[in-house]
């Protein structure tokens, strides 16, 4: 299978000695990937790294075979991303946000803006500056910034944050949508439990800043009555250990 | 290139789009306006000769390239390091296929080009106000190389406040301390005159050795040579902090 995320001995502690340790993860083109954990586990320190916002201490990650750290415009090149919550610029409209983000595509132009913003349910609030969003506006702008250039990765840190129940099932069925059809490889976090069973197929669990464990969503459910209860035990016996 | 090309055009895209830059441009209006009506008044109704044909534009060149000039600059550059870190806005830029080094040149070609249309602006202003003033030929090409020079130190000041952002927190704290590291320098100039040379202020007015009838080549090179090691110097230490950050 074709490797699109290779993540290698990922380390990044902080002052506080709290961080992430040795993280190996794999995630094949297509994955929907779900990154597991409770809040502090070390989710979006590993997703920042992935996304060049934090440098780490140890380790490497490898997009589509292009290193993070030494190719940067490379492994990005085909990557969109949402990290911790959206924050685009509120003295532009989502149409100008938008626009910014497209310059560094070639292949974006405005009629690929306006599709992305209709796909979001943004589209009547083109023209409205974005500080005048809601928090679930703003996560579904940036959502279409996120699919703006039609990435072959997507890495989003808690995509639900703010949406409501309707943004939500419309979330989940994008995503199933671009992995279906356009092979499209996302690796997900989130502490929606339930949202993570219903959407990937894939599922690491991170506890304490360690990767206990990554198995396929149906072999876990194969196991175990719920994903729920395959979290809790991993996480109370590594906690024992 | 490509890249560097869009993230060039969207730094001058946002800085467009914030409210100080009208408020640069009034308040530069207002300045020049001001100036002029004060050396109108002065010329012809208390009668004593204020400025000459050329001078007026280069009497507010020496005024407000100590004051308004490098307070626009300060504001900008504070803009778009410390406002895009406080607000995390950073991140839309940082996580599309560009990497850190082209971002910061960038910002800092955005931050050099607002100075030189900043300058320039002022520079025509202050042209038509002199020749409503003086209403004579006045030289334009001094004009003009006085303005293009001025650029020079308020680009070295420029990337003393980019590094003070990639140093400091928020936007107030780096704001506070540019302006301090400003009076400190100038401050400096007078308790050490001797050492006036190696602090980048006392080349605020160095167009003024290009325009005498004797031209001191010697001291435009040493002017020159220090700006470039402070640029060169600034730029290095500003982008080893802007590339460590974590964000």
């Amino acid at each position: 299978m074709d490797k699109t995320i290779v993540i290698e001995n990922l380390t990044k502690t902080y002052k506080n000695n709290r961080g992430i340790q040795d993280i190996y993860l794999e995630v094949e083109r297509g994955d929907i990937f779900g990154f597991l954990g409770p809040n502090g586990a070390g989710k979006t320190t590993a997703m920042k790294i992935m996304v060049g916002l934090m440098k780490p201490d140890k380790g490497d990650v490898k997009i589509n075979g292009y290193s993070v750290l030494n190719e940067y415009e490379k492994a990005m090149k085909n990557v969109g991303c949402i990290i911790e919550s959206v924050i685009p610029y509120p003295y532009m409209t989502a149409f100008e946000n938008m626009k910014v983000c497209g310059r560094f595509y070639e292949e974006v132009n405005n009629s690929r803006i306006d599709e992305c913003l209709e796909l979001v349910g943004l589209f009547k609030y083109k023209n409205e500056k974005t500080k005048n969003f809601s928090l679930g506006m703003k996560q579904r702008l940036g959502i279409a910034m996120a699919i703006l250039s039609n990435p072959q990765v997507l890495i989003l840190d808690e995509p639900l944050n703010g949406l409501d129940v309707e943004g939500m099932v419309e979330m989940r069925n994008l995503i199933l949508k671009m992995a279906r059809e356009y092979k499209t490889t996302f690796f997900i976090s989130s502490h929606l439990i339930h949202d993570i069973e219903l959407t990937c197929n894939k599922v690491g669990i991170l506890y304490n800043g360690r990767l206990l464990d990554v198995d396929s969503t149906d072999n876990i459910l194969k196991n175990y009555s719920s994903l729920e209860n395959y979290y809790l035990s991993e996480v109370d016996t590594n906690v024992g250990v | 290139m490509s890249v560097f090309k869009a993230a060039y055009i969207n730094e001058l895209y946002k800085i467009s789009k914030r409210k100080k830059i009208m408020a640069a441009s009034i308040l530069s209006i207002l300045a020049v306006v001001g100036a002029a009506v004060i050396v109108y008044c002065l010329n012809n109704m208390v009668g004593i000769r204020a400025t000459g044909s050329s001078e007026f534009s280069l009497l507010v060149l020496s005024v407000l390239s100590y004051t308004l000039i490098p307070l626009f600059t300060a504001f900008v550059c504070i803009d778009i390091f410390s406002g895009e870190f406080t607000e995390q806005t950073i991140r839309l830029t940082l996580t599309r296929p560009v990497s850190r080094a082209k971002v910061f040149s960038a910002k800092v070609l955005a931050a050099a080009s607002f100075i030189m249309a900043n300058l320039l602006f002022i520079m025509i202003l202050s042209t038509i106000f002199s020749f409503i003033i003086n209403g004579t030929s006045f030289n334009l090409f001094k004009i003009f190389l006085s303005y293009i020079l001025e650029f020079f130190p308020l680009f070295v000041f420029s990337l003393v406040v980019i590094l003070i952002c990639n140093i400091t927190r928020g936007t107030t704290s780096a704001f506070m301390l540019s302006v301090l590291v400003f009076i400190l320098f100038n401050g400096l100039e007078i308790i050490f005159p001797y050492y006036k040379s190696f602090f980048f202020t006392s080349t605020f007015d160095w167009y003024r050795l290009f325009l005498g009838s004797y031209i001191n080549y010697y001291k435009i090179l040493r002017c020159f040579l220090i700006l470039s090691g402070y640029s060169i110097m600034l730029f290095g230490l500003g982008y080893y902090l802007f590339d460590k950050k974590d964000m």
